[in-house]
């Protein structure tokens, strides 16, 4: 049975297999593409920086900082100040958290027989769009980051306005996420514990815990994570070890014959991306109880997504705290980008995961570019003997509803695989 | 007078339009608007608001409160061709959550496949209905580049794989009006860019019908209501612009009415980012700002509910409501004069002309600002 996944960012075909009532096989298709690599090659390396955050409307926040990233890796000696690094990190840490929201009450809500909460969706992501734009000009699609740090030169008044926005993003959460005190939450180390809140969130997940689904969306337990910043770590989890030295050079990406997307894995293996792979990496209290408790499963998933709002958004508080406004937004690269022949690459985590993005340079034009998505590597999709990370979530079970609940936890985004 | 005769013409176009049957008997947006919790005071702010966008008086405000309640009246059917969801966005998620996506959300819904709950089969088959039950009453938009020709097979869409020139072509003939939402379905847009891999064309190339333009990558979401209230009101389409823009959002050039155009008249110019022009809100025009060439309202405007925009965040404008700005409009961080005569003198682009050659016959617009901002810096020698 063919089934259209829509409502995630774009449009995916599964194609559900049955085998004595139960999901045996699932071949995930994407039937878009733009072929934006393709349109980099050639152009001036600046370039990249206003074209890429178009790749995704969604996260095009993480394309901008991983291409500037990239750009930068590029050079030897390149200097960034302290401002410029926490400016940036502020801005995706907000366009990650409008993002979990989106997905908690448009996407995954409608699964527990509630309704589509459209405006709880939107009234946070308003609030973070605007601290977005406070620093870039707007959102989606802002070009405020540029070789060398960022454009603009923000004042006390500025500061006080982001620090408003995030403190209504809290209250929202406190009144409708999770109805307890954010330090409560973040303090809280017990999955089981968090069952006995009330809010949206924990309704959820009670729900979960008393059917069956909490077994379900079980998969590799395998998760991987690239970006790093002052808060994400960088490294892999296998069944709970993980390490942190892991390299870019073992990751791979291979052509599909059946579909536009691109397959990527890392030694050979499919690993989860995401929230959960985060948390997992960065040993976060909370999900590790959930994931020693429940596996990698929807309840896993789900928590971990959700509870990184609160988490980003008391840590870019801190951020916040400690800018020092005298430092310089911009300090001019000393090599002029047309003398420039380089490769460099940059590995950023996105809200669905890492992103990655490699550049090959020749005195300034882009000889090569390559961008590999989150939902990549997560919907890879695997052959039957080799399935990729959603595919084994998928297979067992016994109805597509399920199923495409399982699929959406991953809060895939086609926009972006078949960029 | 002239006000009162426009005045009477759009009530007695309203007047019609609350004959039509509406989306939903039981619901009227007045209701849905107050069950949100706005107060019809909040209500005609908005409207206050919308008013003075469309350029029209104060006076007007009372109709455009009634055109908002009256947008049930024509359902709005919205398509995604090839882009990155990046106009739904602006609309629908980080604008307001407030009166204009309420009502967005409340007659877009037939057919919206990120927000809508149906998929797959039954979402196809609410396109068909729709299309149907509306015959020639539905408002069309359309978001994206749409790959055309022998390469329409890079953009399928829905269950049957029809394709999207296919779906954007149906949808055309029948609707009352089809708006080209952002860049990419009004003029191609990033997938456009050379080489054009999918051969990605504007939707007014698919169609033989009429298409209003409301290009932006992003658009901002005043833009987006606008114009649709503006059909709803005039039942006619807005005055255009040569690339079918409307008049009232894209009748003059972002420079016109930008904020730092003080410092542009005085010669005060940010030399590099980070410099003491760009901390005191110097113009921006010589680190790659392409205000004076772009026609577009941001700079009244802004966005994310007027919180910023590019040139108050210091980045400079690149054009994005512009055919082709891709490549057209590069290089990103140096102003266009330096390549627009980039043949003529040698390479060395208009402004290195101003500077070493001295300034010739400003005749177009493009080389008198460039050569302005070159005199000012030959005025203003750095310290």
């Amino acid at each position: 049975m063919i089934k259209l996944i829509e409502k995630i960012e774009g449009e995916a075909k599964l194609n559900f297999n049955f085998k004595d009532g139960k999901i045996d096989f699932v071949d995930v298709e994407f039937m878009s593409t733009r072929n934006i690599e393709n349109i980099l090659r050639g152009k001036r390396a600046f370039d990249a920086l206003v074209i890429n955050p178009r790749v995704c409307g969604i996260c095009g926040h993480a394309h901008l900082i991983a291409t500037v990233q990239a750009l930068e890796s590029c050079y030897d000696n390149l200097q960034l100040s302290n401002k410029a690094k926490a400016i940036r990190e502020l801005t995706l840490n907000f366009e990650l958290i409008q993002n979990h929201f989106k997905w908690f009450y448009l996407t995954m809500f409608p699964f527990f027989g509630h309704k589509q909460q459209i405006l709880k969706a939107t009234y946070p992501t308003q609030l973070m769009s605007k601290a977005i734009a406070v620093f870039g000009g707007q959102y989606p699609h802002t070009s405020y980051a540029v070789v060398g740090g960022v454009v603009c030169e923000i004042t006390q008044m500025d500061i006080i306005k982001v620090e408003n926005y995030i403190s209504q993003t809290l209250k929202f959460v406190e009144e409708n996420l999770v109805k307890i005190d954010s330090k409560t939450l973040l303090a809280c180390k017990d999955a089981d514990a968090l069952l006995e809140f009330s809010g949206d969130l924990p309704d959820i997940l009670r729900e979960i815990k008393n059917t069956d689904m909490i077994n379900h969306a079980k998969s590799y337990d395998r998760f991987i994570a690239f970006g790093e910043n002052s808060f994400f770590k960088k490294g892999k989890s296998l069944k709970k070890k993980v390490s942190h030295s892991i390299s870019l050079k073992d990751v791979k990406e291979t052509e599909m014959p059946t579909s536009f997307a691109k397959n990527v894995s890392y030694k050979e293996k499919y690993y989860e991306v995401g929230p959960l792979a985060r948390a997992m990496v960065n040993k976060t209290a909370l999900i590790v109880d959930a994931h020693k408790k429940y596996g990698d499963s929807l309840y896993s998933r789900i928590l971990a997504r959700a509870y990184e709002i609160t988490e980003l958004l008391n840590y870019s508080k801190k951020l916040i705290k400690n800018l020092d406004l005298a430092e310089p937004s911009y300090i001019e690269p000393q090599l002029d980008i047309s003398k420039l022949t380089s490769s460099g690459y940059s590995a950023v985590e996105a809200a669905r995961g890492t992103l990655i993005h490699k550049v090959e340079i020749e005195k300034g034009i882009i000889k090569n570019y390559e961008i590999i998505t989150p939902t990549q590597w997560n919907l890879s999709g695997g052959t039957r003997e080799k399935l990729g990370v959603s595919q084994k979530a998928m297979v067992g079970l016994s109805d597509i509803k399920t199923a495409e609940l399982v699929f959406k936890s991953f809060d895939v985004c086609s926009i972006c695989t078949t960029h | 007078m002239k006000s009162n005769s426009l005045f009477n013409k759009l009530s007695s176009r309203l007047d019609e339009l609350s004959n039509l049957p509406k989306l939903d008997d039981e619901v009227s947006i007045s209701k849905l608007v107050e069950e949100k919790g706005f107060s019809r005071r909040e209500f005609m702010t908005w409207a206050g608001a919308m008013t003075s966008m469309l350029m029209l008086p104060a006076s007007f405000t009372p109709l455009v409160a009634k055109a908002a309640e009256l947008a049930d009246r024509l359902p709005l059917v919205w398509l995604h061709m090839a882009e990155c969801t990046g106009c739904s966005e602006s609309l629908l998620r980080t604008a307001t959550p407030s009166i204009d996506s309420l009502i967005f959300d409340y007659i877009s819904l037939e057919y919206h496949e990120t927000l809508m709950a149906a998929a797959g089969w039954q979402a196809e088959q609410n396109l068909e209905n729709a299309i149907e039950k509306y015959k020639g009453r539905y408002i069309l938009m359309v978001e994206g580049g749409i790959p055309h020709g022998q390469s329409d097979y890079f953009l399928t869409i829905g269950a049957h794989g029809k394709t999207g020139e296919q779906s954007a072509k149906e949808a055309s003939a029948n609707a009352a009006a089809i708006f080209a939402i952002g860049t990419c379905s009004s003029f191609g847009g990033v997938q456009a860019a050379a080489p054009n891999p999918t051969n990605a064309t504007a939707l007014s190339n698919v169609t033989d019908r009429p298409v209003i333009n409301v290009p932006g990558c992003p658009p901002s979401e005043s833009n987006i209501v606008g114009t649709l209230l503006h059909f709803i009101l005039y039942g006619t389409l807005p005055a255009l612009d040569v690339y079918n823009r409307p008049k009232w959002a894209y009748g003059l050039r972002i420079h016109d009415a930008c904020e730092r155009r003080g410092r542009f008249d005085a010669g005060e110019f940010v030399e590099e980012f980070g410099d003491e022009g760009a901390k005191n809100g110097f113009c921006l025009y010589k680190v790659g700002c392409k205000g004076p060439y772009t026609f577009n309202n941001c700079s009244k405007q802004k966005f994310n509910q007027g919180t910023s925009w590019p040139v108050q965040a210091g980045h400079g404008c690149m054009g994005c409501s512009e055919p082709d700005f891709w490549d057209k409009m590069g290089i990103v961080h140096e102003p266009l004069g330096d390549r627009l005569y980039h043949t003529t003198f040698g390479g060395l682009g208009a402004d290195a002309t101003a500077d070493k050659i001295g300034v010739g016959i400003l005749t177009v617009t493009a080389i008198g600002i460039a050569a302005h901002a070159a005199i000012s810096l030959v005025k203003k020698p750095k310290e």
